[in-house]
């Protein structure tokens, strides 16, 4: 009897698979469709771009906004994947460096789905959720990255800081450097990396 | 005839003054033409005589808007010295911040679908640039060009509506503890004041 139930598991875990396949394939069309325009992607243009019918979308969403929920879980767990924190102990400007490249370039990938969502997050709790788990995750990597100086600050001025650094760093920003001032992705780069460094207090001795 | 032409711009003005409150009370939502005309106390009839459309009430709110902040801005005192200016700079701009981030949430929204309030927004970012420019010259002064801009952009960031609007809203600042961080921050990217 047990010699029968390894096939049969690999059955369902196939199909399961293929299902989170599509789900992710669908996801992805709409990430695509974002970038490439600022409206909301419908239903039948999201199905034509993953190769699905409309039907299928809506096998795996319940609507347009729980797709909206998904696809922002998926871009804060690609973010998360793709930018860990690097050069933790290293000095100040390597520090500093690194950790604005790997802002800006989450921010260059997810600004467009960021339009979407601020757009529409007054109509849902879930997006507020997530706008909040977003933002908290940036300054937890600003704690991390620049414990020695913030280490020398009181409580209160620490706090107003790292609001400042989220504000300063935010996709918006981001874009308006690249949009509004035209800067190139070094040149942006070199914006933040030059603010952040005044920002910032004097690193600690021995730090 | 001046008469009327003076109770038709008061007309006029009642609109717009109706519009911009239905904005700040009604955010996110935009307010259609018969709201505006029940606010105003006018027929629908009368806003469409003097706006062609919704987008034309839209565009001439933004001026009005836009002529109140800068007036705010003007009566600032540009002089005294440094903590003077940035408390200053600060206080002006958080005022215009809390008043107006209805109206800029709108103006952001519908920029895609408008020229001309595409224009009025960059206008809007130029002025800030400007006024930046002007307030903390002494400091600006002792940088080289580049430098000089990438401070500048980097303020305009920090001070931008949106920023004033995370603070109080996300962050559940007070206006007093959200003027302190603008301090703060202006205070440390400013390069030194230089000797007189």
């Amino acid at each position: 009897m047990s010699s029968r139930q390894p096939p049969k598991r690999a059955r369902i875990d196939g199909r399961h698979l293929r299902s989170e396949r599509t789900k992710q394939l669908i996801m992805e069309a709409f990430l695509v469709l974002l970038r490439e325009s600022p409206a909301m992607p419908t239903a039948a243009q999201i199905a034509e771009r993953a190769g699905y019918s409309v039907r299928s979308i809506f096998e795996r969403f319940a609507d347009l906004s729980a797709l909206r929920v998904a696809a922002v879980d998926y871009q804060l767990a690609h973010a998360a994947a793709l930018a860990p924190p690097r050069h933790v102990d290293g000095d100040r400007q390597t520090r500093i460096k690194s950790q604005v490249e790997t802002r800006a370039g989450t921010c260059e990938r997810g600004v467009a789905l960021w339009r979407v969502f601020l757009y529409t997050i007054d109509e849902s709790e879930e997006l507020k959720l997530r706008l909040r788990i977003a933002r908290q995750r940036t300054i937890d990597r600003f704690e991390i990255m620049y414990r020695p100086e913030l280490s020398t600050l009181g409580d209160v001025e620490r706090k107003h800081l790292l609001i400042v650094l989220e504000t300063l760093t935010d996709m918006e920003s981001w874009a308006r450097l690249r949009e509004f001032f035209g800067l190139s992705f070094e040149d942006a780069c070199a914006v933040w990396i030059r603010a952040i460094d005044r920002l910032l207090p004097a690193t600690p001795t021995g730090a | 005839m001046d008469g009327r032409r003076l109770r038709s711009e008061r007309t006029r003005q009642l609109i717009v003054e109706a519009y911009l409150a239905l904005v700040r009370e009604e955010a996110p939502a935009l307010p259609t033409a018969a709201k505006v005309a029940e606010r105003a106390g006018y027929s629908v009839r009368s806003i469409f005589e003097r706006f062609p459309d919704i987008h034309a009430l839209q565009v001439a709110a933004t001026d009005y808007a836009i002529t109140q902040v800068v007036t705010m801005a003007a009566s600032r005192d540009g002089g005294g010295d440094r903590a003077a200016r940035i408390k200053s700079h600060v206080n002006t701009r958080a005022r215009a911040s809390e008043h107006w981030l209805p109206l800029w949430r709108a103006l952001i929204a519908l920029q895609d679908g408008s020229a001309e309030l595409k224009a009025r927004v960059r206008a809007m970012r130029e002025r800030v640039l400007s006024l930046m420019e002007h307030m903390y010259e002494p400091e600006l002064s002792t940088l080289p060009d580049v430098p000089r801009r990438q401070t500048l952009i980097a303020l305009e960031a920090i001070v931008d509506v949106e920023s004033w609007a995370r603070m109080r809203e996300h962050f559940g600042l007070s206006f007093e503890e959200s003027s302190a961080a603008w301090v703060q921050a202006i205070d440390r990217i400013l390069p030194p004041t230089p000797s007189p």
